[in-house]
């Protein structure tokens, strides 16, 4: 198509605010998909992104809308993830895109992760339209949020339509706006091809595709393309678009959309941000963008039946395959057994792997304690880098630790400051700025240690402010830091699936916490059990696991022989989902228990 | 040898921790009776039967909820159809309340010969938490009619571990009860079983347990207690003067064959050269209905090979404080136990728990504290 009738965009928004729904609204008034075959947010196809009304990886749709003045165009819109974790695949999103609809809440405003978010755009020079939505909702102030918009962000918002996802309402006049304000692409069709490669995803039929948006020149099949980060080379196989179906095209040319398949092996061959060029008649330059994302956040991931490793392996490298930023390596604890060290980008990344592992290869986990990574700067001059509590060297060989910090935005409204600085108070943090952005919504600047915020902080920042607050992150720099191994002895021996680094100060209430917490999980065994909290070889907190003193059924269910049996079996079922830690037998939900606990 | 239980499901009210197969009684009541005795007579050639009737066993429920004729002609068709042995012991369980001395007089002449009354705890105020029907008064007026009528072996069914209870209200009970004499006592730590009323209202923290420790301590003060008075622990939750273990329940945990009639009831006999358990369908209903057709109400029949049948026979001859003889465990199965299961005896061994007795495989106190732990080495 010719370039000038194409629009590619993406929308952004605030987790909630409405994204999916409004992409669902624009398939049904450009007939891309009949109103009938619509599942609620269709281009969430994840089961767990439906659930928990998230976007994880980005999709995109291809579109037709025919305008008022009769022509026909091509809307190809990209979907974006909204959480805090994601942020590179939403940079590497926009880069593919001339404009954003930037959608914003009636009812809320404009939160930190919408800010973040409309920065991002701006960077990469799109045009944002604003779109005001759930105009339908009682408590709705499409007015005050228009203010805000043009207050907090600087955009003019007094002609951003006023709509309703839900029930439809407008969505018709973003689509118009769309025409009229995105700019149409202007790469060059007959230049040597380059394509901007977004996303990735493995499809067990077709292999791994690349989603990719091509500037200069085309991609057809039977063309042998390079990648220009990694120096491979492909066939492609295929090339198509997502209606929001598979559907094969001839070509993608200048300006559009698609996906690629070649002999790709696996997504790692091809990375997001990377370029795509022509082996023939190759660009000389990439197309900028290309970043390496490093996991922040890491933990060990086992599983409950010690057999199953093998299943554990096996999902993990298909997960992989689809998502490049989760990283894994062997790694072994002697009280878990054979697992796998797993970098993921944040905490919500974390949590939705270990859900899909769960869920889609139906395995049983567990999961140790989170860490980020620190900075080891030896006593030899040595520095090293460690993402494993196992993995500290002793402490008379550490000169001194750094941790990573991050710059913490937060958006709240002026009521909730007072326990929102408390919290960040508590969790280490450094106050940097306050702003009053409008009367009722301030912005705080913290900086924070990120392994103060890998726990709970969301929740209890979310519970603090009865869930009107909002936060965003980025990662500032390494800071000196009174760090210690914090170790937990049962009956005298470590476990070392409990360790866990801490600053110096949080030790105690720490220690204190996961013994009591640990005293009610661990069952009473046939022998009284000290639950201890250690830095170095100094104990700083002990509880005891009493002794089991009856182990009987009292009655034995009249004749009901079987009734019996099968509670014996469960108690030996129990047994055998239990790790052992010396003499200890550890219920494998118990490791799971404690990784909350924020002394 | 072959023993029978008779299950009555009726009950005036069912207690707040009670799962046991039970219904208030109700409309069905008229009908069972006549089912009961229909299952019996067709039983007879078609149930594995070895030999004569040492005991029976009616239990619920609450027998006598219904009318002492209808338990009578039950035993009448019983001992017609089968041989009960003159000195058979014919037990009837029976709830304060639910009998009177006329009703004793009756059973007792149609051959019943011993009476399990339930009492649970001397403690009103307990009583009623539990949702018993009954006072302790007027557990003693029972207690004294059944006496009055002739029954010369009553056992008392007592609990601890109740909501609320303490160790001095367990022991006043203990000590009440002691002082009437029954011949044997059964006194049994509450199960907090899912789906009662009693674990829905501690679920929503209406109310609460005495904690495991608490319990223990019941227990073992009990226990002292009732040795004391001259009941002689012979299972994990079982006292009796001596001479009068319960013979029916010697059969569970001897492993010996039995039959169960009744709704909800369980049968384990050995048919066509295996051991086989099975039980009857659990909705009255439909078991009226299986019997108007002429038919038996068997819901599901278990295959017990022999390694699974030498597992219940440790299973149920460990409860016992004798244990199982050396030569019986033999007898039964061609080697000795430490030959069948050679780990799992070292284990307990191991652990301190095989009682000093050369002739026998039995627990020390403590090994029989820790009985589910030393059967699941067997599993």
């Amino acid at each position: 198509m010719d370039q000038s009738h194409i629009r590619n965009f993406c929308i952004i928004a605030h987790i909630d605010h409405g994204k999916s729904t409004l992409a669902d609204r624009m398939m049904e008034l450009t007939d891309t998909v009949a109103k009938r075959d619509m599942e609620a947010q269709l281009l969430d196809s994840m089961d767990i992104e439906r659930e928990r009304g998230i976007t994880i990886k980005a999709s995109a749709v291809r579109m037709f809308y025919t305008a008022a003045n009769g022509e026909q165009y091509m809307f190809n819109l990209i979907d974006t993830p909204g959480h805090v974790d994601f942020t590179y695949e939403v940079s590497r999103a926009l880069k593919a895109c001339e404009g954003a609809v930037l959608v914003v809440d009636a009812t809320q405003g404009i939160e930190a992760q919408t800010l973040a978010n409309v920065y991002l755009a701006i960077d990469n020079d799109l045009e944002v339209l604003p779109v005001i939505n759930k105009i339908d909702l009682p408590s709705a102030e499409p007015e005050r949020v228009m203010h805000e918009i043009e207050d907090v962000i600087g955009l003019p918002a007094e002609d951003a339509p006023r709509v309703s996802a839900k029930t439809g309402l407008n969505v018709e006049e973003v689509l118009a706006k769309i025409v009229d304000l995105v700019p149409a692409p202007a790469g060059d069709p007959n230049s040597p091809t380059k394509a901007l490669i977004f996303d990735c995803l493995y499809d067990n039929y077709k292999g791994a595709l690349s989603y990719v948006r091509v500037f200069d020149g085309a991609i057809r099949p039977g063309m042998r393309i390079r990648s220009m980060a990694t120096g491979h080379e492909f066939d492609v196989t295929e090339v198509g678009v997502f209606t929001p179906q598979w559907k094969t095209v001839e070509e993608l040319t200048a300006g559009e959309v698609g996906y690629v398949a070649a002999s790709i092996k696996s997504v790692e061959e091809t990375k997001v941000g990377d370029t795509l060029t022509d082996v023939a008649n190759p660009a000389s330059e990439p197309l900028p963008g290309y970043m390496k994302v490093n996991p922040m956040v890491f933990c060990g991931i086992y599983p409950a039946d010690g057999s199953h490793y093998g299943d554990l392996m096996e999902a993990l490298e298909k997960l992989k395959l689809n998502d490049a930023s989760l990283s894994f390596e062997k790694e072994t604890s002697a009280a878990l057994g054979y697992g796998f060290r797993c970098g993921f980008l944040g905490l919500l990344h974390m949590e939705i792997i270990t859900e899909r592992l769960e869920r889609e290869f139906d395995l049983d986990l567990v999961t140790t304690s989170p860490s980020v990574v620190y900075r080891v700067k030896m006593m030899s001059g040595e520095t090293i880098v460690i993402d494993n509590p196992a993995s500290l060297p002793d402490p008379s060989e550490i000169d001194y630790m750094e941790e990573p910090m991050v710059k913490a935005s937060i958006m709240t409204p002026p009521d909730y400051v007072g326990p929102i600085m408390e919290l960040c108070q508590n969790n280490r943090g450094i106050f940097e700025h306050m702003d009053y952005i409008e009367k009722d919504r301030v912005k705080i600047l913290y900086t924070l240690p990120l392994n103060e915020i890998i726990y709970d902080f969301f929740d209890s920042l979310k519970s603090r402010s009865k869930g009107y607050a909002s936060f965003d992150y980025e990662l500032k720099d390494y800071q000196k830091s009174d760090l210690v191994r914090l170790d937990f002895l049962l009956n005298g021996d470590m476990c070392d699936a409990l360790s866990t680094i801490v600053h110096k100060d949080r030790a105690y209430p720490k220690g204190r916490a996961v013994c009591e917490k640990l005293k009610d999980v661990i069952p009473r065994q046939q022998f009284e059990i000290p639950v201890q909290a250690a830095i170095g070889g100094k104990i700083i907190a002990r509880e005891t696991v009493k002794a089991v003193r009856k182990d009987v059924l009292a009655k034995c269910y009249g004749g009901d022989i079987s009734r019996k049996k099968k509670l014996l079996e469960k108690q030996k079922e129990g047994k055998k989902r239990m790790r052992q830690v010396g003499t200890v037998s550890v219920p494998s939900d118990a490791f799971m228990s404690v990784l909350r606990i924020n002394g | 040898m072959t023993g029978v239980y008779v299950h009555i499901p009726y009950c005036v009210r069912k207690c707040a921790y009670c799962d046991f197969c039970s219904v208030p009684k109700n409309e069905t009541a008229e009908a069972y009776p006549d089912a009961l005795c229909r299952e019996i007579e067709l039983s007879r050639d078609r149930l594995p039967y070895e030999g004569p009737v040492p005991s029976v066993f009616f239990g619920g429920g609450t027998p006598t909820v219904l009318p002492a004729e209808a338990l009578i002609r039950t035993l009448d068709t019983l001992r017609r159809t089968y041989e009960v042995l003159p000195a058979a012991e014919i037990t009837a369980e029976c709830n304060p309340g639910t009998a009177s001395y006329a009703d004793f007089v009756k059973l007792r002449a149609a051959g019943f010969n011993r009476l399990s009354l339930g009492l649970q705890s001397a403690n009103d105020a307990l009583l009623k938490a539990v949702g018993r029907i009954h006072t302790y008064d007027q557990f003693l007026s029972a207690f004294r009619a059944a006496r009055d009528a002739g029954f010369q072996n009553i056992n008392v069914d007592l609990m601890h571990g109740l909501p609320g209870q303490t160790e001095a209200d367990y022991l006043t009970t203990l000590q009440k009860v002691c002082a009437l004499g029954p011949e044997h006592i059964s006194a049994y730590a509450l199960i907090l079983e899912e789906g009662t009323p009693l674990h829905q209202q501690v679920r929503a923290g209406e109310t609460s347990l005495p904690d495991e420790d608490a319990v223990a301590d019941m227990e073992d003060a009990g226990m002292a207690c009732l040795e004391d008075r001259g009941y002689r622990r012979y299972e994990v939750s079982n006292f009796a003067q001596p001479g009068y273990e319960c013979r029916h329940n010697l059969i569970y945990w001897n492993d010996e064959p039995y039959l169960g009639f009744g709704v909800a009831a369980h049968s384990s006999a050995r048919g066509r050269g295996m051991w086989r358990r099975w039980s009857n369908v659990e909705s009255i209903p439909t078991y009226l209905k299986r019997l108007q057709r002429g038919r038996l109400p068997t819901a599901e029949t278990l295959r017990i090979d022999k390694k699974e049948e030498m597992f219940e026979v440790i299973m149920l001859g460990l409860r016992k404080v004798e244990g199982i003889p050396r030569q019986t465990f033999l007898d039964r199965f061609g080697l000795p136990l430490e030959q069948a299961f050679p780990e799992a005896f070292l284990e307990v061994q191991a652990n301190g728990w095989w009682a000093d007795s050369p002739a026998r495989y039995a627990l020390t106190k403590q090994g029989m504290d820790h009985l589910n732990t030393a059967l699941c080495y067997f599993r």
